[in-house]
């Protein structure tokens, strides 16, 4: 053993080595706590990463909903000024139906209506109100009225028509998804073209074809679109882009809520865009009656007949005990025979069975007015008094 | 009873009268007034399904024979110059004639008013 020691480099070099491995090791087990502490650290940081995610995507969230809900309310306010505003212009063209405003209050209820739409496509987006419920309508009334949602209405022209009707909880859906579509359609073509609208029967329902001449789209925007009305639905306003485009988003969520469907993938023969909205069975009805179903008015005829007090239809009457006047009354046709014709004004309160000489004579009295006015020629007095009488009368049938 | 009857009227109509109209303007007072008369061409049968309902109903009523405008607004649900306009496309496209109204003076014979005055006038005057 002596002899090994009596070599002080190698004693030396053994201490260094010793101490060397001694470092090693210990560095080692500090390399590994520390290597343990790095995993530590990461696992720590991923889970702080992944709950930063998830309170973001809540906060995210609870903003969405938040301004849903504000959107929500917001446009329920608009959308029941718009219908409120669209009563009033249609109670204006009765009541001016032969003045020359007529052209302005119809321009009125143009814009009325775009205005009402586009309230109704963000409330669409924000799970909102769709409007009132509508009665059963024709395919093609549906149609006419999605036409009149959107600016350029004169354009669009309808080729064919089919004998069904939309049962009445996908009126309001159908009619606005169209409009989204004929707005599209008219949007992104020339405005010398004209957008047609065939709607045929299919066995699996009905198909309302939209045919536009404009460009077409490229294929990012038919992903786009392809995306929004199939898979991918939009939730609150959020990605709509700037400027928003709402149409493909609109369309892609009434289709889903109500069950019809919606494709843009085929070339019109014009080079532009077909979109084909299918209406399957479960949406579809018998077409409805004209707007004056006939059986009722045997009734109306007699209770005139009979010169009794007004039945105030449906019992209607107002706080004060007037008989209240209903919308979409029906009225008589062309009466047959001409003794049908003369049927009291509607307006006489309630209770009067009889009228007064008084009263007689002043019926009396218009009558022969009127008559006179009739046989004269259009001279701008006797006008003004026939047409008086002529637009109260309309207005109380309306 | 309110409750229900209430909910009716505030519903406004599906197919506004612009659409109707197709956007058309109105028709010069001298060409349609409100007692100018109407009625269908007699070919009417061959109508094209292209019309519009409310077209197809106001020829409807003209096919019996000559209507004033007025009565025609009054047996339709729409504001009296919307049916103007209707009547006068319809004349346009060859469907409906009209024609002025009768003249003041062949109605008014002033001998007969005046032989009736003067008759009223021996016996009770």
């Amino acid at each position: 053993m002596t002899h090994y020691i009596p070599d002080p480099v190698a004693g030396i070099l053994l201490v260094a080595v010793i101490a060397a491995i001694a470092l090693v090791v210990r560095q080692r087990k500090a390399a590994r706590a520390l290597r343990q502490e790095i995993a530590g650290l990461r696992s720590h940081y991923s889970e702080l990463e992944n709950q930063y995610t998830q309170s973001v995507q809540a906060a995210q969230e609870r903003a969405d909903d938040a301004t849903k809900t504000v959107l929500k309310s917001a446009m329920r306010t608009l959308q029941g000024l718009a219908a409120e505003q669209q009563l009033i212009v249609s109670r204006l063209q009765t009541k001016y139906g032969e003045s020359v405003i007529l052209q302005d209050l119809l321009e009125i209820d143009h814009t009325n209506s775009q205005f009402g739409r586009r309230a109704q496509s963000i409330a669409v987006l924000c799970d909102g109100w769709l409007g009132r419920q509508r009665e059963v309508a024709s395919v093609y009334d549906v149609v006419r009225s999605a036409q009149g949602r959107i600016r350029h209405y004169r354009r669009v022209e309808i080729l064919s028509q089919v004998d069904f009707g939309i049962t009445s909880r996908a009126v309001e859906p159908v009619a606005l998804a169209l409009a989204e579509l004929l707005d599209n359609a008219t949007s992104y073509s020339s405005p010398d073209t004209v957008v047609e609208i065939n709607i045929r029967t299919v066995p699996k329902g009905i198909c309302i074809v939209v045919d536009d001449a404009g460009v077409g789209m490229n294929d990012e925007e038919r992903v786009r679109a392809e995306k929004l009305l199939s898979t991918e639905r939009v939730s609150g306003v959020a990605g709509l882009g700037n400027p928003p485009q709402f149409g493909f988003a609109v369309i892609g969520v009434l289709a889903e809520r109500f069950g019809f469907e919606v494709s843009v993938d085929s070339t019109s023969p014009y080079g532009g865009v077909r979109a084909v909205l299918l209406l399957p069975h479960d949406l579809l009805t018998s077409a409805p009656e004209q707007r004056e179903p006939a059986p009722v008015l045997p009734a109306v005829a007699t209770t005139a007949g009979l010169g009794g007090p007004e039945p105030a239809l449906g019992g209607t009457t107002t706080a004060d005990g007037l008989p209240k006047r209903r919308r979409k009354r029906p009225m008589a046709v062309v009466p047959s025979t001409p003794s049908a014709a003369p049927a009291p004004p509607p307006a006489a309160p309630a209770g009067t069975s009889r009228r007064s000489g008084a009263e007689s004579a002043a019926i009396m009295g218009a009558f022969q007015r009127g008559t006179q006015s009739g046989r004269a020629t259009p001279a701008e007095t006797d006008m003004t008094s026939s047409t008086r009488g002529a637009s109260s009368e309309g207005h109380e049938i309306s | 009873m309110t409750g229900y009857d209430e909910l009716e009227p505030q519903t406004p109509e599906l197919v506004r009268p612009y659409v109707i109209t197709k956007g058309r303007g109105l028709p010069a007072e001298d060409q349609l007034s409100l007692i100018t008369l109407v009625t269908a061409t007699a070919d009417h049968r061959q109508r094209p399904t292209r019309l519009s309902p409310e077209e197809q109903k106001l020829l409807d009523l003209c096919a019996a024979g000559y209507l004033s405008v007025a009565e025609i607004a009054g047996h339709t649900q729409l504001p009296l110059g919307v049916v103007k306009i209707l009547l006068a496309a319809l004349t346009e496209g060859g469907y409906l004639i009209t024609r002025p109204p009768v003249q003041r003076a062949p109605l008014a014979d002033r001998d007969i008013l005046e032989e009736v005055l003067n008759g009223l006038r021996a016996k009770f005057g």
